[in-house]
């Protein structure tokens, strides 16, 4: 069953922090004492451990997210704690008619691996043979242990599955909200824009060195993404083509860099703007955009902020995917999409391997205002502004 | 078909063994001209002579020797412990010569032996002469341990027992004699366990007076819904495995009901049997037997102490919700 | 005590060389089943009958093929007194698949049916039960039954309850007490109330006690106690007075022997007796030196073929006969 992990209380003062890097992935288990995410405090960038056994289901707030103290930052489904108490078996008193019967008794559970349902030997059987998980089941045998019967009714209740025909069942059917509705028409007309995308690895080692590094020094750490927008802006303003649009046979360019910053919400997918980020330092890129997530989760985003993006940056990193091709927002000319960082190895200039922190950034581009090789170029020139964050930061 | 009593079954199953091979003979203590403490054998003596009958004196040593010795030089000896209590006087005859001589001699010569005796509580004789005995034989390599529940399988199973080339270990439950019941004559094989009840719930195994007991419960279990299937061991060594594995897989229960103390017992190498080869086929598996101490006087302990179809319908029950 | 200074052997000398062989045997058989296990190729222990081979030699031959014998964990002379086959015997001691039990046996457990041994009982007074029962098959048949065992089992309760029943059935059961001093590393006098032969006179057993170096006196005694049992007069005890030249087992060196003892039975060396006996009255010297010789040699082939005889293969055995 989930449940809550909030943000804790990791220094005396500290009444809000920020996600610098979860070290766990939605799916992934882990044990108490384990650690779950480094969290940037007030006073320092802290390694949180689990405080007890469970399974991180789903991130709330992804890195280089904060939240205040006692917000929830993940989901977890937890399991009940490792010592349940023994059931022993203690014989009947005797009375004339009910002679004591003499059974040995149960093991105590101390010993028993929590995350192990209870079954029988031949519940397990035929689960293996049903096709049942266990997890979950209800077990109406002794101690509460899942027995056949009970395997036996959960297979025939997840549908008789052989006898129920060959369709795809019942139809719900979901009305779209006018953003899924706004999101689907523009979709529809991205499709019709020739594109291509290009890839590129950005070795993120520095940077990431130079946030852990910063330590109490930097208030607020400007997180990945904001680094990889400062970055974009600047490439933008070096590479005005792709801060353009095609219009009815013509380039159209814009003098601003607004770069749009996707923000994925339930059931909707926003892109809030973030106006002039080629002449927004990194903090200020990072306190604004902080600002937009919120107010895009709160739907309190105006619409001019929504509509005014000469770029975007999309990041889905915290998901653990390694990379991914945008569609481009039309009328844009194109947007980058960014994965997660890995540890990957790559050859050293004395031709060993080390492991660098690296992401991979795809960029998709309209090909009736650029071409390939512009493409590349541009990636390469944001490669080369993150892995010499200096530029980021002057 | 002839219907008798247990105690007379294994008389006629002494009289025709007797009758049909003369080496069989047959002593004990009281066993000829008093026809046996538990009158199992009038008549015996009368009709086969003192060479044949005879009664011996109260020297269970020399009892066993005798035993052994006249099964190795060509005798076929049916020797009577009058209380399987006393099997403990035995158990040198038992264990060091009666069990190793099929092994020692490579196959060449077998020790065609039966012990009888009588076993059991219930019969208000105290701590010393209602025991269970079994327990004491089971780790035994090479004896038969024989229980016959009903007179059918004790005459039948007498007959088998006698027959063998094999050290036997016959036990007569005290308080079974009086038991009446349907004597065919079929032969029953030694090792052969019988499903006296079917079911589809939960198997009852048990032996001797057990197996009555068991019987009762099941149609106590049936009014609560619960469809018991009950097996006679008939034999304890060597074990019908199949049987008792084909009921558990049916069944997916095992219950186990010794008269006899649960630590050590024999309940436990029929547990030992379900683990090891039935595990996957297992939703539970467990023993009724009598308490770790001994058998005490007063009816109502000794009542108490063991288990019987009130007392082992209500365990399965609880066991089964 | 029954000793005779009469000419005793002469009236056979066929048969008592024939006995002296069977005692030279036995002692060399012994002697080298010793060297072997100080040699490692003898396992576990062994009980030795050096000294006392007359009452195994002359006991047998009181007996036919209708008779039966149950002996001890000390039984490899009876056995070949028997006329088990020494080399299955040897290698039975040496644990090889050729030894008469397979190797199942080995030096305490030694059975032989055919050789009309019923076996040799590792638990002290277990060869009176085995007789005693056997003696009950053999009244039908005209057999006799003898048991033997030594003074340290006059107290266990199987002589006394077997004497009993034996009696009480008249059994034809022969018990030969082989007193040789000592119960293991006991002086028998420590731990026995009484005179052993009166056990028996007490029961209105006829008893003896005899000299049991001398396998004259020893076969005359046989002779009597077989007639009588045969005969239906129910048992005989025969306690023969006897001694071991060596420790109770292998790993007894006999250190609670007083000083002497040892020198003064040796000069009653059965072995030593009999061959004067032969030699004032019946066989040649030389003859009896040829015996020691083929004995000898016997004993070496034995040796050789036993040490190079394959150890039996690991398998299952049946627990049951099917």
């Amino acid at each position: 069953m989930a449940r809550e992990l909030t943000m804790p209380k990791l220094s005396d003062s500290m009444e809000e922090a920020t996600i610098v890097r979860w070290l766990k992935r939605p799916g992934e288990r882990f044990a108490r004492g384990e650690p779950l995410a480094e969290i940037e405090t007030d006073k320092a960038t802290v390694v949180y451990e689990a405080e007890s056994d469970g399974v991180l289901a789903t991130i709330v707030v992804p890195e280089g997210g904060a939240a205040r103290l006692g917000e929830p930052i993940a989901l977890l489904d937890g399991d009940a704690d490792a010592t349940a108490a023994p059931v022993a078996r203690t014989p009947q008193a005797p009375t004339s008619t009910a002679p004591p019967t003499v059974t040995a008794p149960t093991p105590t559970a101390a010993h028993r691996d929590p995350g192990r349902p209870r079954a029988t030997p031949v519940a397990r059987r035929r689960a293996v043979e049903l096709g049942v998980a266990l997890f979950g089941l209800a077990g109406t045998g002794p101690g509460g242990r899942i027995t056949r019967v009970d395997v036996e009714r959960a297979a025939a209740s997840l549908g008789a599955v052989a006898d129920a025909g060959y369709d795809k069942g019942a139809v719900e059917r979901i009305e779209l909200t006018p953003t899924q509705a706004t999101i689907a028409r523009r979709m529809t007309a991205a499709a019709s824009v020739p594109t291509f995308a290009v890839t590129a690895e950005i070795d993120m080692t520095t940077v990431v060195a130079l946030r852990r590094g910063a330590g109490d020094l930097v208030q607020r750490m400007p997180s990945v993404n904001d680094f990889v927008v400062r970055a974009a802006a600047l490439a933008l303003r070096r590479f005005p083509a792709f801060n353009s649009a095609y219009a009815d046979g013509a380039i159209e360019r814009h003098a601003r860099v607004n770069v749009g910053i996707a923000v994925a919400l339930e059931g909707a997918l926003l892109v809030p703007t973030l106006f002039d980020a080629d002449r927004k330092p990194l903090v200020q890129i990072s306190a604004e955009t902080r600002e937009l997530v919120e107010r895009a989760r709160r739907r309190a985003l105006r619409p001019e902020e929504l509509t005014q993006s000469t770029f975007t940056v999309s990041n889905l990193g915290m998901f653990s995917v390694h990379s991914f091709t945008a569609i481009v927002d039309p009328p844009q000319a194109a947007i980058l999409a960014v994965g997660g960082i890995a540890r990957r190895p790559q050859e050293t200039d004395d031709g060993q391997v080390a492991f660098r922190d690296t992401l991979l950034a795809t960029l998709t581009a309209d090909h009736r205002v650029v071409y390939g090789a512009d493409g590349a170029a541009f990636l390469a020139h944001v490669k080369d502004l993150l892995e010499h964050p200096l530029s980021l930061l002057l | 078909m002839p219907v008798l009593d247990f105690r007379s079954a294994v008389r006629e199953a002494l009289d025709e063994a007797l009758a049909q091979d003369d080496r069989v003979v047959l002593f004990g203590e009281d066993v000829a001209v008093a026809g046996g403490v538990f009158a199992v054998t009038p008549g015996l003596y009368e009709k086969y002579g003192p060479a044949r009958v005879f009664d011996t004196p109260i020297s269970e040593l020399a009892l066993a020797g005798a035993a052994f010795g006249s099964a190795v030089t060509g005798l076929r000896p049916v020797v009577e412990i009058m209380f399987g209590d006393f099997l403990t006087l035995v158990m040198d005859g038992i264990v060091n010569q009666m069990s190793k001589y099929w092994f020692l001699t490579q196959g060449e010569v077998s020790v065609p032996v039966v012990i009888r005796s009588v076993v059991g509580a219930g019969g208000r004789f105290g701590a010393i002469h209602s025991q269970m005995p079994i327990s004491w034989l089971t780790g035994i390599p090479g004896i038969k341990i024989v229980v016959p529940a009903t007179p059918a399988d004790a005459k039948a199973l007498l007959r088998s027992a006698i027959e063998d080339d094999n050290p036997v270990v016959f036990l007569e439950h005290k308080r079974l004699y009086g038991v009446q019941g349907k004597v065919d004559g079929e032969r029953v094989p030694l090792g052969a366990a019988a499903v006296v009840r079917s079911g589809r719930d939960v198997t009852l195994v048990s032996a001797m007076r057990g197996v009555h007991e068991c019987l009762a419960a099941a149609d106590t279990l049936a009014g609560a819904g619960i469809d018991a299937e009950v097996i006679d061991l008939r034999t304890i060594r060597p074990l019908d495995a199949e049987t008792v594995l084909a009921s558990v897989a049916k069944t997916n229960r095992l219950v186990v009901v010794e008269e006899g103390p649960l630590t050590g017992g024999w309940a436990g190498e029929v547990v030992a049997l379900a683990a090891d080869r039935a595990l996957g086929d297992l939703d539970d598996v467990w023993r009724i037997a009598t308490p770790d101490t001994p058998i005490p006087y007063s009816p109502p302990l000794e009542d108490a102490h063991l288990p019987n179809a009130a007392s082992i319908a209500s365990d399965v029950r609880r066991r089964l919700r | 005590m029954t000793s005779s200074a009469q000419p005793t052997v002469a009236g056979e000398p066929d048969r008592y060389l024939a006995l002296y062989r069977t005692m030279v045997l036995i002692r060399g058989f012994e002697d080298l089943v010793q060297s072997l296990f100080l040699r490692g190729e003898v396992y576990g222990t062994t009980h030795l009958y050096s000294g006392q081979e007359a009452v195994a030699v002359g006991f047998a031959s009181a007996l036919d093929e209708r008779d039966r014998v149950a002996a001890t964990y000390r039984g490899h002379g009876h056995a070949l007194a028997l006329g088990v086959d020494p080399q299955k015997l040897f290698d039975e001691m040496l644990g090889r698949a050729s030894g008469i039990n397979g190797g199942l046996a080995g030096s305490m457990n030694v059975t032989s049916p055919r050789d009309r041994l019923i076996g040799c009982f590792g638990i002290v007074g277990g060869s009176i039960a085995a007789a005693t029962g056997a003696a009950l098959a053999l009244r039908r048949t005209g057999g006799v039954a003898v048991a033997y065992f030594g003074d340290g089992a006059m107290n266990q309760g199987y002589f006394f309850e077997c004497l009993n029943f034996a009696k009480v059935l008249e059994l034809p059961l022969v018990l030969v007490c082989e007193n040789n001093g000592y119960g293991e590393y006991t002086a028998f006098e420590a731990v026995t109330a009484g005179r052993l032969r009166a056990r028996a006179e007490v029961m209105e057993v006829p008893a003896e006690t005899i000299d049991g170096m001398s396998v004259w006196t020893v076969r005359e005694a046989a002779l009597r106690a077989v007639a009588h049992a045969r005969s239906g007069g129910g048992p005989f005890f025969v306690e023969a007075i006897t001694y071991r030249f060596v420790g109770h087992s292998r790993s007894d060196p006999g250190a609670y022997r007083p000083e002497g003892e040892l020198e003064r039975w040796r000069e009653r060396d059965p072995l030593r007796l009999l061959r004067a006996r032969l030699e004032a009255e019946a066989v040649d010297a030389a003859t009896l030196d040829d015996v020691e010789a083929s004995v000898a040699a016997e004993l070496a082939e034995m040796e050789q073929r036993g040490l190079a005889a394959p150890f039996p293969e690991p398998r299952r055995f049946a627990e049951f006969k099917s």
